[in-house]
């Protein structure tokens, strides 16, 4: 906020600010573009790979909503995505319904679930969300597992039905969840700079000020919960449609955790590049450690633990820097 | 009549029993949940990697007395997991101890970058095969008014109590508690007055490890012990703290009896499976009725 202020006072700063917002700006469109190409170019897995790793971003991008605009972390975003996949799973298995009709109803169960689940903290400090959210996580699996005639149990379901019948089934795994990222990537960034953005931020950061400009806490608090958690059930619907299966091992507690981790990772970035970042290191390093499993908690651990103290160190080092510039 | 006579005396056959055996295991979560609550009393920060770490130490345990990692005797193994169990907590206090004052959120996130790094060091060492770790009590067992009592029971309660005594002791009549007690209500205060926080958060830190190990050591021999086992078991150990209020110690000891108890008729009467979704029911009904714990009747938002 106040380096903003300092920046639109000179007029030098303002124009370099501006052209790093338009240099930026034309970076996404360009990567945009690489990512709407790239099919043609790339073969097979990974196209599949591709896939999963925007489903990823698009969940790295619910959990970094709830840390910037409420200022909270949830470590069950994996129920939210659950919801999405399993909704598209069993209302194509069930109804035979594609993904076009599926995919709102999903939407809208996980922000009402989000809704419900905020209500019971909407009073208390952030903590308690997490402790409730960790024991949604380590429920869903047995919810699942005995709810078996609906979800398939241990085994899961699949999802097979195109979006637009005729065209390649892997070209569609990879465009659907890719047209899904943009989307929410996009609607972030007008959410961003729209009245109702500015709002939840300043109930964020000065909840008395928010108060007197008519903006009640718990609101902003339970609405930036149901947002995400509408963007987590987005991200399950990509993800169970690209990956083509539903399984409870995919919503673990520990995929929740991981969440939060390429949330970390990518320094809670609401852009479409930052939640690149943080999808493909979820995607990525489990495909180059898949030999090694055990290792993939503590490399995940330590790159959580590094990017916090580092994010922590780096402005007090550049600041030192700037202060002896001559060397220390 | 009969009939009905009968319902009767069945459900207090049953019910006592799973009362007494609830409140065993109860005494068990309300040791995880004091660790919580003291890290959370003083620091504001919730440690997620507690139920990891009370995991890592009760399999050196198991490594250090069954051959694994070394050959010693069941006492010597425990001395030495409790001295590594108090150097992980310098440790990961040391690598939180930046951010504790910045921000208490970034600091819980950290927590679960700690929790991560010791379920992965579990998998590694021992990988993920179950095993027994068996604590040597003496095997004993008396009926008394139809209640079946084993040494187990008693040992756990003893431990336990005992356990509590010296801790509710040291926090209420040494200096160290005089302080943690001055921290946590008021931390700014207590600076100026010139108490040091740092060395008050990692006494929490090395208590609440110590309360975690024989937290873990107790509940393993009821199930047993596979990587994910005592991380579940502090499930219940955050939901007794949430039930307690989270930042009350006797609170927490009391959450801990109650989750016990209300989880032993759950799996009894109505399903073994939903144990994880009871839990979570418990927790969200706790933060509807009484957001700041049991003990504290006004309710209201804290701030």
């Amino acid at each position: 906020m106040s380096e903003n202020a300092v920046s639109l006072t000179s007029p030098r700063a303002l124009r370099t600010g501006l052209s790093r917002v338009a240099a930026g700006r034309a970076a996404t469109y360009a990567l945009v573009i690489g990512l709407l190409v790239l099919p043609f170019l790339l073969q097979g897995s990974w196209l599949y790979t591709l896939g999963i790793c925007f489903a990823n971003s698009i969940g790295v991008l619910a959990v970094s909503v709830l840390v910037r605009y409420g200022g909270e972390v949830s470590i069950g975003h994996g129920f939210f995505a659950a919801v999405g996949a399993y909704s598209v799973a069993i209302l194509e298995h069930r109804l035979g319904i594609s993904l076009l009709v599926s995919l709102p109803v999903a939407l809208v169960l996980g922000v009402l679930l989000g809704i419900c689940f905020a209500w019971p903290s909407r009073n208390l400090s952030g903590i308690y969300l997490a402790v409730s959210t960790m024991a949604l996580a380590l429920a869903l699996p047995e919810v699942i597992n005995n709810a078996g005639e609906w979800t398939g149990g241990f085994q899961g379901l699949y999802v097979s039905r195109p979006v637009i019948p005729g065209i390649d089934m892997s070209l569609q795994r990879y465009f659907v969840a890719l047209v899904l990222l943009i989307v929410v990537a996009y609607g972030l960034d007008r959410l961003r700079h729209s009245r109702q953005g500015l709002t939840l931020l300043l109930a964020r950061s000065h909840p008395a000020a928010a108060d007197a400009f008519g903006t009640r806490r718990v609101w902003a608090r339970v609405s930036v919960m149901g947002i995400s958690c509408g963007i987590a059930a987005l991200s399950g619907v990509a993800l169970g449609f690209s990956s083509s299966t539903v399984s409870p091992s995919g919503f673990t507690l520990w995929s929740s955790i991981f969440l939060l981790v390429g949330s970390v990772v990518s320094f809670y970035g609401l852009s479409l590049p930052r939640a690149l970042i943080g999808g493909a290191f979820l995607t990525l390093v489990p495909q180059f450690l898949s030999g090694s499993g055990a290792w993939i908690p503590v490399l995940y651990g330590l790159a959580l633990l590094i990017v916090i103290l580092a994010g922590h160190f780096a402005p007090k080092i550049a600041a030192m820097l700037r202060r002896h510039p001559e060397g220390l | 009549m009969t009939g009905f006579v009968d319902v009767v005396s069945g459900t207090a056959r049953d019910l006592f029993p799973l009362i007494w055996s609830g409140m065993i295991t109860g005494c068990l979560y309300a040791l995880g949940a004091l660790g919580l609550v003291m890290i959370f009393k003083c620091s504001r920060v919730v440690n997620f990697s507690h139920g990891n770490v009370a995991g890592f130490a009760a399999f050196l345990i198991f490594g250090f007395s069954s051959g694994t990692l070394l050959q010693l005797s069941w006492g010597t193994a425990v001395l030495l997991a409790l001295i590594a169990a108090i150097a992980i907590a310098f440790l990961s206090y040391a690598i939180i101890a930046p951010i504790v004052f910045e921000s208490d959120l970034t600091a819980t996130i950290a927590t679960l970058g700690l929790g991560l790094v010791a379920q992965g060091a579990t998998l590694l060492i021992f990988g993920a095969d179950i095993v027994s770790l068996e604590l040597p009590v003496p095997r004993f067992s008396t009926s008394f008014l139809g209640l079946l009592i084993t040494g187990y029971d008693l040992t756990v309660l003893a431990v336990t109590v005992v356990t509590i005594a010296i801790l509710f002791f040291v926090i209420d009549y040494t200096k160290l508690g005089v302080a943690f007690r001055a921290i946590s209500s008021n931390p700014f205060a207590a600076e100026v007055c010139g108490l040091n926080l740092r060395s008050v958060h990692i006494f929490a830190w090395v208590v609440a490890a110590i309360l975690g190990v024989v937290g873990a050591l107790l509940i393993v021999p009821t199930t047993f012990l596979s990587s994910t086992t005592v991380v579940t078991f502090m499930l219940q150990a955050f939901a007794a703290a949430v039930v307690g209020g989270f930042s009350s110690l006797p609170g927490s000891l009391i959450g801990g009896i109650l989750i016990g108890v209300l989880m032993n008729l759950f799996t009894f009467y109505v399903s073994p499976e939903f144990t994880s979704t009871f839990l979570l029911g418990v927790i969200l009904l706790a933060l509807n009725i009484f957001p700041n714990g049991m003990l504290v009747k006004v309710g209201g938002s804290r701030v």
